[in-house]
């Protein structure tokens, strides 16, 4: 039970103490009920999400339901909402067909994968051989990559259904989906907000149930910033966890592929099928992947504090002033519940933390200035014709590229200018050092640090369009996870005022390299033990079991 | 030159306050390019500190990094871009003398593969998304020397 802080600990007695609120639900029902969907007989309006990708397997081999029914299901609502939304780029012609060969292949009484009949969606920076990936940029618009990449040839090896690329800020340069050349996103929270960025259109996905599961980006926050104002899960692994082959590279030492789900086990079961090293990934690490799934546990099964002796950190810097009270609060309600938990909780300082963002944007400036000379109109994406190499280059470029894209390259360029790397590079590097020192030595004290995901909830479409400071301002919780390589995850803890419903917070938890089994297993029974709280969007059907 | 060593100052040096804050921005819709309401707590260090590097030059930039800009979108670009370098300018101010810059987050070492020639299987479709192509050949229009 989330309980009200009448007597906030010593430890957090700076901060103000906060009420907790139970949310009702005025949902506008768009669906009726005859669809199939999964049904779980007991789902009140206020139980915790269950692991869809579990009920979709449990469903499937108990013969209940059907593969193409329930594509058919998924594929309904995503229609319904896409005109609100516009969470994909691209949708797959296959979806039924691949549904139907698992339904084949069940009925032959043949094995298939933990993924059979997943819906998944993703991010339209990552390659898929038989969908366009234009990495949200006219510049590679209708480039249809040779191949898939390694995290999506892994989804499908294990029976998943890609159902669409999704919608991103050009090449990831963004916190809102407002960069992307072709459309924005909306929330489904409120489809006057963004949904965050640059993984905007895959954490919407989730978010709306138009797919279960789906993979984003994070290079400084964007699948974590998302997961937050969409009120999903949203897991970034560690440096290496992942191959990064066939994710189109912004900023090479900060990227990872990350995982979207409606509840912490979905977003584990997403990261086990797609983690491990890849000869074709020279910074994937060799790091034993554990089973990621052996350990969500039934809530029922839960002692009562279940997370004793848990060391958690809140750190100091993050709950300062620029962010908003009503994500202070819904961090601190978190705080209590984890009390509650068991675990011991303190307050720690990050030395250097806010200098982590100026450090961020030199680094993935200067990358993706390298990174980004590749799309010169020659090999692939768009070419406008000229009678002289370097005008097709320039040109080529001009056209294809959005504003936002561009200054980060000229940005980028200038840091990395002969007589400038020491001044600014080496010293974003230098950065980055005291950085990783600094989380290292917090988490030697700690298991896991916690940190609101972003300073506010979803703001409006336009809000902070004209103003690169601001936008970037946003990202300050988020970027020094990239910089140390950490892996962290973010789920929903909260709400604050807002939209027809209220607009979600969302709470990260920071673990030690390779550690995602601690956060996923923390994560889990934090959610299954959060009361009052459903963070279905009313733009889904209320009812939807979870 | 005399003793007075002048050092010509082509970079703008940081706003007097901008150097002792973290971050500067305004929550209002106004793009507005002054610094306002902090936000964020004070650095530690309150050494301001001028810069002796050049401005970035953006039409020169866009030469470098291979894009045409318009008259346009370099008088929209350039302010903006300023101020981002100068917001960069902050790192100056911090003592990093006995750190080692970190190249990436992974200490993992020995992680390539043999250096040995591979077929990709599917060729094809790469020469399919090539814009330019006369068989075997990717066709590009000719390199003028620029003086």
């Amino acid at each position: 039970m989330l309980s009200t802080l009448h007597h906030p600990p010593r430890s957090l007695s700076r901060f103000l103490p906060s009420k907790s609120k139970t949310r009702s639900f005025h949902t506008k029902p768009i669906l009726s009920s005859s669809h199939p969907i999964i049904e779980q007989p007991h789902a009140s309006s206020t139980s915790p999400p269950q692991s869809q990708i579990l009920s979709i397997r449990h469903s499937l081999l108990s013969r209940h339901v059907t593969a193409t029914q329930l594509a058919e299901s998924y594929l309904t609502r995503l229609k319904l909402t896409e005109p609100q939304l516009n969470s994909f780029l691209h949708l797959s012609n296959n979806v039924l067909k691949e549904a139907q060969a698992i339904d084949e292949k069940i009925q032959r009484n043949e094995d298939v994968g933990p993924l059979a009949g997943v819906l998944v969606g993703v991010k339209d920076n990552i390659c898929t051989v038989d969908m366009p990936s234009t990495a949200g940029s006219k510049v590679l618009e209708n480039y249809c990559p040779p191949f898939d990449a390694t995290a999506v040839k892994r989804v499908k090896e294990l029976g998943g259904i890609v159902v669409g690329k999704t919608n991103l800020d050009e090449f990831g340069m963004g916190s809102t989906t407002e960069a992307s050349a072709f459309q924005v996103t909306a929330n489904p929270w409120d489809v006057s907000r963004v949904p965050g960025g640059s993984s905007g259109g895959s954490a919407a996905a989730v978010s709306a149930r138009q797919c279960v599961v789906s993979l984003g980006s994070d290079t400084g926050g964007s699948v974590r910033q998302p997961a937050s104002f969409c009120g999903v899960v949203g897991l970034k692994p560690t440096y290496g966890r992942v191959s990064r082959f066939g994710l189109m590279a912004y900023a090479s030492s900060l990227d990872v592929i990350g995982c979207f789900g409606s509840s912490v086990a979905d977003a584990g079961i997403l990261l086990n099928a797609v983690s491990g090293h890849d000869r074709l990934d020279a910074t994937s690490s060799k790091q034993e992947v554990p089973d990621f799934t052996s350990q969500f546990v039934s809530a029922t099964l839960l002692e009562s504090k279940p997370l004793k002796g848990l060391r958690v950190g809140i750190i100091r810097e993050t709950l300062d002033n620029g962010v908003d009270t009503g994500v202070k609060s819904a961090i601190l309600g978190a705080v209590s519940h984890l009390e509650e938990l068991g675990c011991t909780l303190s307050e720690v300082s990050l030395p250097s933390f806010s200098l982590g963002l100026p450090a961020y944007y030199i680094l993935a400036s200067s990358e993706s200035s390298s990174n980004l000379s590749r799309y010169d109109g020659v090999r692939y994406g768009n070419q406008v014709v000229a009678d002289e190499l370097n005008a097709l280059y320039e040109d080529s470029r001009a056209k294809g590229f959005g504003s936002e894209v561009k200054m980060r390259i000229l940005m980028g360029t200038y840091a990395l200018s002969a007589g400038y790397y020491d001044a600014y590079y080496k010293r974003a590097q230098q950065v980055r050092t005291l950085i990783q020192k600094s989380f290292k030595a917090a988490l030697d004290e700690n298991d896991i640090l916690i940190s609101p995901a972003a300073p506010s909830a979803a703001y409006k479409i336009g809000e902070k369009k004209n103003d690169p400071l601001a936008m970037y301002a946003g990202d300050i919780m988020t970027v020094n996870v990239n910089l140390a390589g950490l892996p962290a995850l973010v789920l929903p803890c909260g709400f604050v005022e807002g939209g027809p419903a209220g607009l979600p917070i969302g709470l990260q938890m920071i673990g030690a390299a390779f550690d995602e089994e601690k956060l996923l297993k923390v994560g889990h029974i934090f959610e299954q033990t959060l009361q009052d709280c459903r963070f279905v969007p009313p733009l889904v059907a209320d009812g939807f079991a979870q | 030159m005399g003793s007075k060593g002048l050092l010509l100052l082509k970079g703008v040096a940081p706003p007097k306050k901008q150097s002792n804050y973290i971050f500067n921005y305004t929550r209002t819709r106004s793009s507005s390019w002054s610094s306002k309401t902090p936000i964020f707590r004070e650095c530690s260090t309150t050494t301001a500190t001028t810069s002796s590097l050049e401005p970035p030059d953006v039409p020169r930039l866009a030469e470098t990094a291979r894009i045409s800009l318009s008259p346009h979108e370099v008088d929209e670009f350039a302010p903006k871009i300023r101020q981002v370098i100068d917001w960069f300018g902050q790192l100056q101010a911090v003592d990093l003398n006995s750190v080692d810059p970190a190249i990436r987050a992974d200490n993992e070492t020995e992680n390539l593969r043999d250096d040995s020639p591979e077929t990709f299987e599917n060729r094809e479709a790469m020469i399919a998304a090539i814009p330019s192509y006369e068989e075997p050949y990717i066709k590009v229009p000719k390199v003028l020397n620029k003086e």
